[in-house]
């Protein structure tokens, strides 16, 4: 029994299917259970936390990421699973604390740097973190050094990612930076950058830790930098 | 599986009374020029219904009458078929359909050198050709110069029967080769009754520039439309070496030289399934070199498509092929052009539109691979713009509001895949993905895709019986 709801909630990660008013990628999904439902259910089958996590959502998610390879998935078909499976956290929430995984993992902030108003970008790279499970502090755009500095230590952040589109507003990266060494926290805090003008030598160069081309990248470095056992 | 239906004839480079004024002028051409025949068979018929012959010169002149009459039996629309159900094409009306073309007597392969073509190229060209969804025939693309004198024909087309379930046309030099050809043809079909119903073979004879037909291809021409199989009686006029300067005179030329195609199928067998062909080009008059990819080909070969509409017969145009000798820019604009002004002229049966360079004579698997993108754009053009109450969008536009973005919308996803058209050599990364993968140019990943397409696994259209069976019937088939 368990590893049919299993099944299903993979099934409805791959079509982006949240609850039941979806409509998912393919045809006829419409009124059938999307994956908050199907959690629901597995936590009352008291199907076990750890299964929901890895064989379900995360499973899920790797599939995703095979299609979106391969030329299958497009952005918004990841976006529609990544929604899914974030809705789903929420979900379980309550249990999440209960076993106490979140704590230790540190969380991403995101912000989009001073000057600069550009948002899908960062929202995508959310979405994608939340998706796979990370727990994300959005601090949204035009957001200044300063800022940024306090809200990693307010919040414990162990990931900073900083989003700029414009090749003038690319300058606020630095003095993000900057700003954090100046508050002791670049010792504990990473660093992420993103945005279509950034590369890696750009990254380098101002002394990120990461350059991300893609939310798909930034996933996958908040793993490196933020290694969780739990909810992956 | 159906293949969907893209209807051209958006764009018209003739007006009504442009297209009356290149009818009369042609008229004048056919009556008072006249054409010249030397195949006494010809014109024998010719003179029985009603032309005027002067058997001594070898002239004909064909009356008004004879030719709204033999127009009026020529079918407005016919199938063609494939060796596959849903492979079938329908000529006529605006329906626009893209094909190879013929026939290149060299290869660019893919080490970059030029080389002459062989029998076994047309095989691997047809199971490439196959691969090509945008591609809806094949028009044999190639001469196998490892055929022995005599035996080019059969050569030609028994690699296209093994290898393409598209519907295959090509030229062909001898009787005898014709006859075999159809004979092979209606020996896969299981009878020649039952080709004759569903053909997936047709022949492109050739009508020579200036007003003129040969005794074989005469023949030929008879013989094919005796048999009542698709046939393009093709004639190449070149302004200013073949034909007028002008646009204009050349267009009545080759209106002249398509119509007596025409007529001629028409009075073997009313009804034959002609197409209305023209291979209308242009000559570089600094330095004589033949052009196959100016923009005033494309001019003409609209045109030419218009013509065909008014007489309602289905057109053979004959766009896309470059005078480049590399799949280069030059390539990609001059096929791309000349395709969009036929696809949007509504050509029916648009040959010659892949895989060529330097003006048909050589064949390039990569340009294949582009040319299938040219078209796929050019088809996704005829497609145009949906207008319903969905693709308005209002209530997602609404759902959205302002500030917000689209991409998680269920909308989006709805109609991502079908809006847009996908190509699949066309580089759309990053800079830095790009580098990343190599700084690839378009001819080196066309020649990536083509490679891959033609090392995987294809479909035989031929089990080895009848292969065996044809190979032992014809003397001379190439191994390959």
């Amino acid at each position: 029994m368990s590893a049919e709801i299993i099944d299903r909630i993979v099934e409805n990660v791959l079509q982006g299917r949240r609850d039941s008013e979806d409509e998912g990628v393919d045809e006829g999904y419409y009124g059938q259970p999307g994956v908050t439902e199907l959690v629901k259910e597995a936590l009352g089958k008291e199907v076990p936390l750890e299964k929901i996590l890895s064989d379900g959502l995360s499973r899920g998610m790797t599939m995703v990421g095979q299609k979106y390879e391969t030329g299958e998935y497009f952005i918004p078909d990841m976006l529609a699973a990544a929604e899914a499976v974030a809705a789903a956290m929420e979900v379980l929430e309550p249990q999440l604390l209960e076993s106490g995984r979140q704590e230790d993992r540190g969380k991403v902030l995101i912000a989009t740097v001073e000057k600069d108003q550009h948002d899908i970008g960062k929202n995508l790279v959310c979405i994608m973190l939340r998706g796979a499970g990370f727990s994300v502090v959005d601090l949204g755009i035009n957001v200044p050094a300063k800022r940024i500095a306090e809200a990693a230590a307010s919040e414990k952040a162990g990931l900073v990612g900083l989003s700029a589109l414009l090749d003038t507003t690319m300058p606020y990266m630095r003095s993000t930076i900057e700003e954090l060494e100046k508050s002791n926290l670049r010792d504990r805090v990473k660093v992420m950058i993103g945005g279509a003008p950034t590369s890696d030598s750009f990254a380098r160069e101002i002394g990120a830790d990461a350059h991300g081309k893609d939310a798909f990248a930034a996933v996958k470095i908040a793993e490196k930098f933020l290694p969780g056992e739990g909810n992956r | 599986m159906t293949k969907r239906i893209y209807h051209g004839g958006q764009y018209t480079v003739l007006s009504r009374k442009e297209i009356e004024n290149i009818h009369d002028a042609t008229m004048k051409v056919l009556e008072d020029v006249g054409f010249e025949i030397t195949y006494p068979p010809a014109l024998e018929l010719l003179e029985k219904n009603g032309a005027k012959v002067d058997t001594e010169q070898k002239k004909v002149y064909a009356p008004r009458e004879l030719i709204s009459k033999c127009i009026k039996q020529a079918p407005g629309e016919f199938t063609f078929y494939g060796r596959k159900e849903g492979q079938e094409i329908v000529l006529g009306g605006t329906r626009v359909q893209f094909g190879t073309g013929g026939t290149a007597l060299n290869v660019l392969g893919f080490d970059r050198k030029k080389r002459p073509s062989k029998a076994r190229d047309i095989a691997d060209i047809a199971a490439l050709v196959e691969k090509l969804e945008n591609l809806d025939f094949l028009v044999v693309p190639l001469y196998p110069n490892d055929a022995a004198k005599g035996k080019g024909d059969i050569n030609r087309f028994f690699p296209c029967f093994g290898h393409s379930s598209k519907p295959v046309m090509g030229g062909v030099y001898t009787l005898q080769g014709l006859r075999d050809i159809v004979d092979m043809a209606s020996f896969l079909a299981g009878g020649r009754d039952k080709l004759q119903r569903k053909p997936f073979v047709g022949f492109i004879t050739s009508i020579a520039s200036p007003l003129r037909i040969d005794d074989l291809y005469a023949q030929l021409l008879m013989e094919v439309a005796s048999m009542g199989l698709p046939l393009a009686t093709s004639a190449a006029p070149t302004a200013g070496a073949t034909a007028p300067i002008t646009l204009a005179g050349t267009l009545v030329q080759q209106n002249a030289e398509a119509l007596m195609g025409v007529v001629l199928t028409q009075l073997v067998n009313p009804g034959t399934p002609v197409l209305y062909s023209a291979v209308p080009s242009t000559m570089d008059l600094r330095t004589m070199s033949f052009l196959m990819g100016t923009i005033e080909s494309g001019l003409m070969n609209a045109a030419v498509s218009q013509m065909a509409h008014y007489y309602r017969i289905p057109s053979y145009l004959t766009v896309g092929t470059t005078d480049s000798k590399i799949p280069d820019a030059q390539a990609a604009y001059e096929s791309a052009t000349t395709c969009l002004m036929g696809a949007l002229a509504g050509g029916n049966f648009i040959h010659e539109a892949a895989g060529l360079l330097e003006g048909a004579m050589t064949a390039s698997p990569a340009k294949y691979v582009i040319d299938n993108d040219i078209i796929g754009s050019c088809m996704r053009a005829l497609r145009g713009v949906e207008i319903n109450e969905d693709t308005l969008a209002v209530d997602v536009i609404a759902r959205v509001g302002p500030g917000g973005h689209f991409l998680a919308e269920e909308h989006t996803v709805k109609y991502m895949r079908t809006e847009a058209f996908f190509p699949r050599v066309s580089d759309r990364r990053s800079y830095q993905a790009w580098q990343e993968a190599g700084s690839k140019d378009s001819w080196t990943k066309a020649e990536e895709i083509a490679s891959k397409l033609m090392e995987e696994e294809h479909e035989h259209f031929m089990d080895a019986g009848q292969e065996e069976e044809i190979r032992s019937k014809y003397e001379g088939l190439v191994q390959f």
